[in-house]
């Protein structure tokens, strides 16, 4: 859920996720084979325990997860029909292959054999993954996102809305074979498929749960993971072990711990209580130091999100380009992220963040020029005066926070504007969002999967409701409708880039940075990869003595 | 003390007002406060039609009164409702484990603070006029002065990473006859001192007040003038006289344990109540307020009868109830 992410952030402006460590464990060798994801083969398991500083899940009930917090677990102990591998490629999961009809629009699967659910009394056949689907789009289940992420399965509608017994776009061939026909080619179904909503859960252990009851099962879930979760004590800790038959690979860690219970992150690693932690813009300086010894265990990497001022640009006195340019051009970026985040951010120049397919390197941003902002400002339907401004940012102190503050600052000395502030609680600053109340807002987006679409789609086609700017250009929304469906991946990237730059140009946001994460990692602790959104990444991690 | 059941039963007669009018207005700044748990939870992704339904589904978009109706005879049934936070977890297989956490080592810190503040208090009184009495006070004061958010990494950073004596968070609990006990852990060490140490300041102080007090009084010097020897005047006569004021604040001490420290469970890691209420304000989880409102309430309704019962045992000038004065 991005907004618990956008929240937390706005709280410590750049506490990275914390992570974990391993210890010996011992199992028996796996005895899947090693798949196609290009991963470790099931090597023999050497153990060792992992210890992280974790958060507690809201849920570990796929359909219901919705925030990043769920989903890094439940990606570890649940699994799909395809998954995402470390080099953020989609791979087989559950389905051993699949096929693509010409029109883009009916997916065949083909399932593994031999994929065991934990208990290992039963093999997960077609029928098991119709209906973790269709449990997910019951509206019994009362799940937030399962409309969002399998609703462009034919049928998912009728079904969600309680029209149909079933989702005719899901059909069970034979026990190895699942058809799904989707509503119109979409490159993106498959990486929706990533995420946990669709993932397969043994129904005769969920059958008559919802996300709001009979939530039991939850503590001892048994599914089809890379690791089982061995125990769940509410705001305590997660214990995960490894199953030593997960037909990727086995895990090589013997054993997960997570603490939930807070504390303060990197005093406990610097005491050895945990193996990972996230380093805050307090400590950042110090561990940047190559004098100091925690500098060996420092390690960054990009994140899938991008943090950016928003305008309403049916609003005064952003109805005009020209004044929405020059709040932009007034901006140094460079400065900010210097002085204020310390350069733990990437500078944003457009919307996509770096690691995305489609990245534009090429892109055209908006420069800081005060010159330039002052005379847009001149030229704009507003060179007479501008109405009384207000940005508005969601959050709960009483104070915005030292990135708006030094905004705020710069609009004042470079383009002459003053800007009051307005904060509001989460919630209500998302229902006042899509009502439009606001002029100007600053927010983020994190990637749910690893698409263009999931950016620039949502967030700027016209009929989006994820649009806050309610930024409608008729040009932009042809290239994203195109986009949507073009199967030929390098003119697809073409279209999204040049979407890209009309956004850019024309300004329903300001794009400010994009986060990394800045995190210790204790050097026995191995492959411990930092992608840039979630995906299960625990198997690839080993313990060194 | 034929006088106290009368007087127990009126007061238990006023109980179900006060928590009445307790649990309406936390109900009514729930409701007709901004934002709701469905909007929370569902996020940026806005899906009228899901958020309608599961409102619908959680009876959310009943009026008010039935909302709050409903709730009530819920609650009258042992049935304290849902999390958000704990999507669909039973509120009460939460909140009773958090708040025995939060119970255990508060009561630890409780006890700490009492047997250090007390004794402090009468020392500095009957050292009045010298320089150790002002020390003495001044220097807990000193404890009471420092925010814990300031102390806390203090002391981590002492005992954790500098001497490596102790952990520096974290709450392990041993299974002790069925109970869950987590105070036996040397990592409840820092806690403890954390608040204990502010607390000390406030009863020492009073105590020290009580005790000149009651040194000034008639029967101290009676005592004195039958040849009592100093120690046996104090204890006996004088320690036990000051100490009846402190049963009022035992008693709303005790209770103060159960909202917890948030600053002290969230650096040092503790699963408890005051951490986890916090998260469930943010989520705006109704029934999670409610339940820990009603529950404070109700015990400060209890605490503050029971203060009063054990008031008329041990001070015979207090009578509860009719009869009139007898001395």
């Amino acid at each position: 859920m991005r907004n618990l992410s956008a929240v937390l952030r706005r709280l410590a402006a750049a506490v990275a996720v914390v992570v974990g460590v391993v210890v010996l464990g011992g199992c028996g060798g796996g005895e899947g084979d090693s798949s196609s994801d290009g991963g470790t083969p099931a090597a023999p398991v050497v153990g060792g325990e992992l210890r992280l500083l974790g958060r507690d899940p809201i849920t570990l009930d796929p359909a219901c997860a919705s925030d990043v917090d769920s989903a890094n677990y439940i990606v570890e102990v649940f699994g799909g029909l395809v998954t995402i591998d470390r080099d953020l490629q989609i791979v087989p999961d559950i389905a051993e292959r699949w096929d693509m009809s010409g029109d883009g629009t009916v997916y065949t699967f083909q399932l593994r054999r031999g994929v065991l659910f934990h208990n290992g009394d039963r093999q997960v056949t077609a029928s098991d993954v119709k209906y973790s689907m269709e449990r997910a789009l019951d509206p019994d289940t009362q799940s937030t996102v399962a409309e969002l992420y399998l609703g462009d399965i034919v049928g998912a509608e009728e079904f969600a809305d309680g029209d149909a017994d079933e989702v005719t776009g899901i059909e069970v061939v034979d026990n190895y074979t699942l058809r799904i026909t989707i509503d119109a080619p979409k490159p993106y179904f498959l990486a929706k498929l990533t995420y946990p909503t669709g993932f397969v859960v043994d129904r005769r252990q969920v059958e008559g749960s919802t996300c709001l009851s009979k939530t039991n099962w939850q503590r001892n879930p048994n599914a089809t993971g890379p690791f089982k979760l061995k125990e769940w004590d509410l705001g305590q800790r997660i214990v995960l072990e490894p199953n030593s038959r997960y037909h990727l690979g086995a895990p090589s860690l013997g054993r997960v711990e997570y603490t939930l219970g807070g504390g303060s992150a990197i005093t406990m690693y610097e005491n050895d209580e945990i193996d990972v932690t996230g380093v805050g813009l307090n400590d950042i300086e110090r561990v940047r130091d190559p004098a100091e010894p925690l500098n060996k265990e420092f390690h960054e990497a990009s994140r899938m999100d991008i943090w950016y001022i928003g305008f309403n640009v049916e609003d005064e006195p952003f109805d005009d380009p020209k004044v929405r340019q020059a709040f932009a051009h007034a901006i140094d970026k460079d400065k900010l992220i210097e002085v204020v985040l310390l350069d733990a951010v990437v500078e944003a120049d457009g919307i996509l963040p770096p690691d995305i397919p489609g990245f534009n390197e090429n892109l055209q941003g908006l420069e800081f020029d005060t010159e330039k902002a002052q005379q847009l400002l001149a030229e704009s339907d507003y060179a007479e005066g501008l109405p009384d401004i207000e940005i508005a940012t969601s959050g709960r102190g009483a104070s915005v926070g030292p990135v708006s503050e030094a905004i705020l600052a710069m609009w004042e000395e470079n383009l002459g504007v003053k800007v009051a502030t307005r904060q509001t609680e989460f919630a209500t600053f998302l229902d006042d969002l899509r009502d439009g109340e606001y002029q100007m807002f600053e927010l983020g987006w994190v990637a749910d999967y690893p698409d263009a679409e999931n950016f620039l789609k949502i967030q700027f086609y016209s009929g989006s409701s994820n649009n806050y700017s309610q930024y409608a250009n008729p040009e932009v929304d042809e290239l994203l409708e195109e986009a949507d469906t073009e199967t030929d991946e390098a003119r697809r990237m073409s279209l999204y880039q040049q979407a890209e730059q009309i956004i850019v140009n024309e300004v329903p946001w300001v794009p400010l940075f994009h986060d990394k994460f800045s995190v210790l990692i204790k050097s026995y602790v191995k492959d411990y990869t930092l992608p840039p959104f979630v995906i299960p990444r625990l198997r690839y991690v080993h313990i060194e003595e | 003390m034929q006088g106290i059941l009368p007087f127990v039963v009126r007061r238990l007669m006023w109980a179900p007002f006060v928590l009445l009018a307790v649990s309406l207005a936390t109900f009514a700044l729930g409701r007709f406060g901004p934002g709701d748990p469905v909007e929370t939870l569902q996020g940026q992704y806005h899906n009228p039609e899901v958020v309608e339904r599961i409102r619908h589904e959680r009876g959310l978009d009943d009026p008010f009164l039935v909302q709050y109706g409903n709730y009530m005879w819920d609650v009258l049934h042992g049935d304290l409702g849902t999390s958000f936070t704990y999507l669909g977890v039973p509120v009460e297989d939460i909140i009773f484990d958090k708040m025995w956490v939060t119970i255990q080592y508060n009561l630890v810190a409780l006890l700490i603070i009492f047997a250090i503040g007390i004794p402090a208090g009468i020392w500095a009184a009957l050292r009045q006029g010298t320089w150790q009495d002002p020390l003495t006070i001044g220097v807990f004061l000193l404890f009471r002065s420092v925010p814990v958010l300031v102390v806390i990494p203090i002391l981590q950073f002492i005992f954790a990473i500098k001497l490596g004596w102790l952990p520096s968070s974290g709450w392990v609990e041993r299974d002790i006859l069925g109970m869950k006990i987590g105070i036996l852990d040397k990592r409840i060490i820092m806690p403890i001192l954390a608040l204990s140490l502010p607390g000390i300041a406030g009863v020492a102080r009073l105590m020290r007040a009580q005790t000149l007090e009651v040194l000034d009084e008639d029967f101290v010097r009676t005592a004195r003038a039958k040849g009592l020897r100093e120690v046996v005047v104090i204890s006996r006569h004088v320690a036990r006289n000051a100490l009846l004021p402190m049963t009022t604040i035992v008693g709303f001490a005790l209770v103060g344990l159960l909202g917890g420290s948030l600053f002290v469970e969230t650096l040092f890691g503790i699963p408890g109540i005051g951490q986890f209420i916090w998260r469930a304000v943010f989520n705006q989880d109704y029934d999670v307020i409610m339940a820990v409102t009603l529950i404070t309430a109700t015990a400060f309704i209890v605490a503050n009868l029971v203060t009063d019962i054990v008031y008329g045992f041990i001070d015979p000038r207090v009578r509860l109830g009719g009869g009139g004065p007898r001395y």
